[in-house]
């Protein structure tokens, strides 16, 4: 890894740690690898959102010629969320992409990424199906969000009419995962969720 | 009154030269509304590399005692450095500061911008700058007829 990206890691992962967010618990940073080439970010959901008492992972990789470039971050843990793949947990975020500029660092991005958390942005979305249901649905989209919270990332609302759907799928042989995708996308209607799934 | 092709920045083209497609095509990105509105798009991507005459005319200048760090390296400053000054006042690295400007033609701390060398890009710019100033002449319009 080039010289200047390992270097400025360091320095910025030291920032970090002594960072009132790690201090209060908002973000934390973790190195995967000793090259610096990798890091394991984690958010905590924003109060007043349907992301409130969750814990976010981030998969952090810091190309070689950071920071020229911006580090490659997706969500580990899985989330519901309009800018954010439900599935492979690729994020839509400018900073991420051409609005990054050099001197934007680890903390501030982690700290954007949060701020996305609480504010969404379904004009420009990551996950279609997921902007679709917030545009016509809020509703039901922060039901949806805080089940995917509880089940994905340790928050506390328990959704039992969604836990019975997702069962009454599993029961019928569906893999979990895939279950919570398909009612998730179909408005927690069963009928439609089932027979997309087996059609 | 200016006429239609004068306020809208066009010119009939000269003998023997060839129409400019990245103007054209800047042009119909926001015609056709690739942006949200006229008044914010964005450039699609990363704005090209800042104009070499530009970046040859930055300020050098030498750290006395500095507290601050680089920010794009993060290293400290050291009395005695040599360091480049940007229109905005940001310093950096040399090196640190041309790496960026040769990628893109920004401030990485504020975004402040250098002209480039990209035509199209400027012609973008102008455009966005034009559609500003349209939507300022249109809103005094307004409270003049309606206030
Ligand atoms: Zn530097
Ligand atoms: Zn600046």
């Amino acid at each position: 890894m080039a010289n200047i990206a390992a270097k400025r890691i360091k320095r910025e992962f030291k920032e970090v740690m002594k960072s009132e967010e790690v201090a209060g618990g908002a973000i934390k940073l973790e190195l995967v690898d000793n090259n610096w080439t990798e890091l394991q970010g984690a958010i905590a959901g924003p109060p007043d959102t349907p992301y409130e008492g969750g814990t976010f992972l981030l998969e952090i990789k810091v190309p070689e010629t950071y920071p020229f470039n911006p580090p490659k971050i997706r969500f580990m843990t899985k989330i519901w969320h309009p800018n954010v793949s439900s599935v492979t947990g690729a994020i839509c975020l400018d900073i991420l992409k051409d609005q990054w500029a050099a001197a934007l660092t680890l903390r501030t991005v982690l700290l954007s990424i949060q701020a996305l958390l609480s504010a969404a942005e379904p004009n420009d979305p990551q996950d279609a199906v997921v902007a679709k249901q917030y545009r016509d649905n809020l509703c039901l989209f922060n039901l949806t969000a805080r089940h995917w919270t509880n089940v994905y990332a340790g928050g506390p609302s328990v959704i039992a009419d969604f836990n019975q759907k997702v069962q009454r799928l599993l029961d019928m042989g569906v893999e979990e995962h895939q279950a919570r995708v398909a009612l998730s996308t179909y408005d927690w209607e069963l009928e439609r969720a089932t027979e997309q799934l087996f059609s | 009154m200016a006429g239609y092709f004068e306020e809208m920045g066009w010119r009939e083209l000269d003998e023997g030269e060839q129409p400019d497609h990245l103007l054209h095509m800047a042009r119909f990105l926001m015609d056709f509304g690739m942006y949200e509105d006229n008044f914010t798009g964005e450039w699609p991507r990363l704005p090209p590399p800042a104009a070499k005459e530009a970046v040859k005319n930055l300020n050098e200048i030498v750290i006395d005692n500095d507290t601050t760090n680089c920010p794009i390296c993060l290293k400290a400053f050291n009395s005695g450095d040599k360091a480049t000054k940007m229109p905005c006042n940001h310093v950096f690295h040399p090196a640190c500061i041309l790496t960026w400007l040769d990628k893109t033609n920004s401030c990485p701390f504020c975004r402040y911008e250098l002209p480039t060398d990209n035509e199209g890009y400027e012609a973008f710019k102008k455009e966005k700058k034009r559609a500003v100033q349209r939507k300022e002449d249109i809103d005094t319009l307004h409270n003049s007829m309606f206030s």
